[in-house]
């Protein structure tokens, strides 16, 4: 009991610690304006650089606890309250801090300003693991932004440009990107490469299956055969008709586990009845009873305890 | 007085009688004719009576506003149909199929794979025909899986790709299915000679109770590293089936393929009955999508029966497979396997082609779930 209670928590402990780990590493710093002049207003009215920070995952990051700076030797300079539960961001979602200096007007007001030429780090709710940086240009004109923009095939990495048209909150990547069914439209309008490729992918993946389970029954017989031999060698005879073989015991066990409705049954209880010599069953009008030839102990107290979850 | 005329006026607006459109009755009929053939002809009794109750329900005319239709957002049947919509049903479907399948036939000749993977071409030859039809390649895709003759995979499929056409599509699927034995025999007996009908195939061998775990563990494995994005479908199926196998989780298995299998049955079968409102599925895309349907069948089962007998031209006597199992490669569990026994003893009353059968008839399944998760990759 007690090495269950350990292996349960030490899973536990695993888990919570992997997940949480993978879930903030999603987090990107995404974009950066650092000299608001004419863009984003605060609830207080005022304009000041912010910074976006996009979830890349499919699933909610809480990032409470994190750490927002632009001093490298001072990884803990902004701390996210913990105990905000709007500190939360939502798959493929972004959320914006002020970098007001003014940390007490909210959990989204930093405790510094930014500037051209800073470099903005997010650091993980330890302290130490920069999870992303961005580091705004020194050049870069006001009002101008630096953006995280999504590429590749799966979105998942990311190009840093510089853009005059700011999205804060938004989505960074192409919003009239097309989506694989229209990329498929006007690379494949006809079907035949996707169809093509679909039904190898298909063939493949059943052949392969079908060597693996070929090499495992390869593998099962040779086991089998070894253990029959000394068996085989004190019986030295042939099953006889009517005698309850594994091959009619597997028959048997797979007709009775399939659903297959009444008429199955009576076809696979005559086909046993044929093969057998009329020994699985009393010889009585449209009836069909197996009639074992050991008793079945269905009336015997250990069949009538229930099985507890194991 | 005016106040009751007033009211009575009221109430009459409210009924069905005075919504009631030409579009409601013909879906009320259609709903009615599925109930009457699962019950007269007990063809697919469990899918048709939801489906065909479903209808009714989703068809009767109602005031809109009500919060009471279907696709009403928070009304009861449309809080039943999230699992349809989300696509949350299916894959618990699938757990209850793998409870309940004995991978046996298959693993005992796993050469039989093949067949299931050849009758996955109805998927891609509807895929093509739908394109040529003008629909695009995310509802081309919804479409052909119809084909895969598998409703869960074909609803989890098209609640993907192309949530607008998923109750034709569901509705499409599962009539044929239930039109297994009306379609697949005349194909069978018009493709293969009386020689080829009377070919007994060896029985299979045991297979051991190892086997039988090692299957759904490495099963999953390889289908769900080739194509991830069939991981809620190959998942579930693989793990119920090492549920049932495992010994070990009896109770888990027997209410995965008992109990809770026949709850999501109900719920999906009525609620994929309900959204077939006659304003959405009265259209002559609907039309369309029951002619690919009918026809990704046909192709399924021809290419199934066509693939074996071209194989059996490379296998020597005694190995050679009766072509009257390659229409069971069409999944429809087990419907197309009893159509290979039926059609085999017309021929031959002590060949018994059922456990053959078997064999491409799971493989169907995890070939359409191969499909669809590829067909999901490259189209969402």
């Amino acid at each position: 009991m007690k090495r269950t209670k350990a292996f349960i928590s030490a899973i536990l402990l695993l888990s919570g610690i992997s997940l949480g780990a993978q879930n903030l590493s999603d987090l990107r710093v995404s974009e950066i304006v650092a000299q608001n002049e004419n863009g984003l207003v605060d609830e207080f009215g005022e304009r000041n650089g912010w910074i976006e920070i996009f979830n890349t995952s499919s699933g909610t990051v809480r990032f409470g606890g994190c750490y927002l700076t632009d001093d490298p030797g001072n990884l803990k300079k902004y701390h996210v309250p913990t105990t905000d539960r709007t500190t939360n961001v939502g798959p493929r979602q972004s959320v914006v801090f002020h970098a007001s200096g003014k940390s007490w007007q909210g959990s989204f007001h930093t405790n510094f300003k930014i500037g051209n030429g800073s470099t903005v780090y997010l650091v993980s709710n330890d302290g130490k693991t920069i999870l992303d940086e961005l580091k705004v240009p020194a050049d870069l004109p006001a009002d101008n932004a630096v953006v995280k923009v999504p590429a590749g095939i799966k979105k998942i990495d990311s190009e840093i440009r510089t853009t005059a048209t700011p999205t804060p909150g938004s989505y960074n990547g192409d919003v009239d990107a097309k989506s694989n069914s229209e990329i498929m439209k006007e690379k494949d309008p006809h079907g035949w490469v996707l169809s093509l490729i679909s039904v190898s992918v298909v063939f493949s993946a059943l052949f392969v299956l079908s060597i693996i389970f070929r090499l495992v029954g390869n593998l099962s017989m040779k086991a089998g055969k070894k253990k029959e031999k000394p068996a085989k060698a004190a019986k030295g005879r042939k099953a006889k008709p009517g005698e309850m073989t594994p091959e009619i015991a597997a028959a048997i066990s797979m007709a009775l586990q399939q659903e297959f409705g009444g008429e199955v049954y009576a076809a696979i209880a005559m086909a046993l009845d044929d093969y057998l010599g009329n020994g699985v069953h009393d010889m009585e009008s449209f009836i069909i009873t197996i009639s074992p030839s050991a008793g079945s102990q269905w009336a015997a107290k250990t069949q009538n305890f229930r099985q507890l979850p194991r | 007085m005016s106040t009751v005329v007033e009211s009575l006026k009221q109430f009459w607006y409210f009924t069905g009688f005075a919504n009631a459109t030409w579009q409601n009755l013909v879906m009320i009929l259609i709903g009615i004719l599925f109930i009457y053939i699962a019950i007269k002809k007990e063809w697919e009794p469990l899918l048709l009576v939801p489906i065909g109750f479903g209808m009714i329900v989703g068809n009767i005319p109602m005031f809109p506003g009500l919060n009471i239709g279907i696709y009403e957002d928070g009304s009861v049947l449309n809080t039943l149909y999230q699992g349809v919509k989300q696509g949350w049903y299916p894959p618990l479907i699938f757990l209850g199929i793998g409870a309940m399948t004995d991978f046996s036939a298959l693993i005992s000749q796993p050469r039989l794979l093949l067949i299931g993977a050849a009758a996955q071409m109805g998927i891609f030859g509807a895929y093509l025909l739908a394109l040529a039809l003008g629909f695009d390649p995310n509802q081309a895709g919804a479409i052909g899986i119809i084909g895969g003759a598998d409703g869960p995979t074909a609803i989890f499929l098209s609640s993907q790709l192309a949530p607008e056409l998923m109750g034709a599509i569901a509705v499409s699927a599962y009539s044929y299915m239930a039109l297994v034995p009306v379609i697949q025999r005349p194909i069978m007996l018009a493709l293969t000679t009386q020689k080829e009908r009377l070919i007994r195939m060896p029985s299979p061998r045991q297979v051991s109770q190892k086997e039988k775990i090692i299957f759904p563990v490495v099963g999953f494995l390889l289908t769900a590293f080739i194509v991830p994005s069939g991981l809620p479908l190959l998942g579930m199926l693989f793990f119920g089936n090492l549920l049932k196998e495992s010994g070990v989780t009896r109770r888990l298995a027997e209410t995965a393929r008992g109990p809770l299998i026949d709850v999501v049955t109900t719920l999906i079968g009525l609620t994929v009955g309900a959204s077939t409102q006659a304003d959405k599925f009265l259209s002559l895309t609907s039309i369309k999508i029951f002619g690919l349907g009918l026809t990704s069948f046909i192709i399924a089962t021809t290419c199934g029966v066509c693939f074996v007998k071209i194989w059996n031209l490379f296998l020597k006597d005694g190995k050679k497979i009766n072509p009257l199992i390659g229409n069971a490669g069409v999944s429809a569990v087990p419907d197309s396997a009893r159509v290979s026994e039926t059609v085999g003893r017309e021929f031959d009353p002590n060949n018994h082609l059922l456990m053959h059968a078997m064999g491409p008839n799971v493989a169907g399944v995890i070939g359409s779930a191969v499909a669809a998760g590829i067909l999901l990759g490259f189209l969402s």
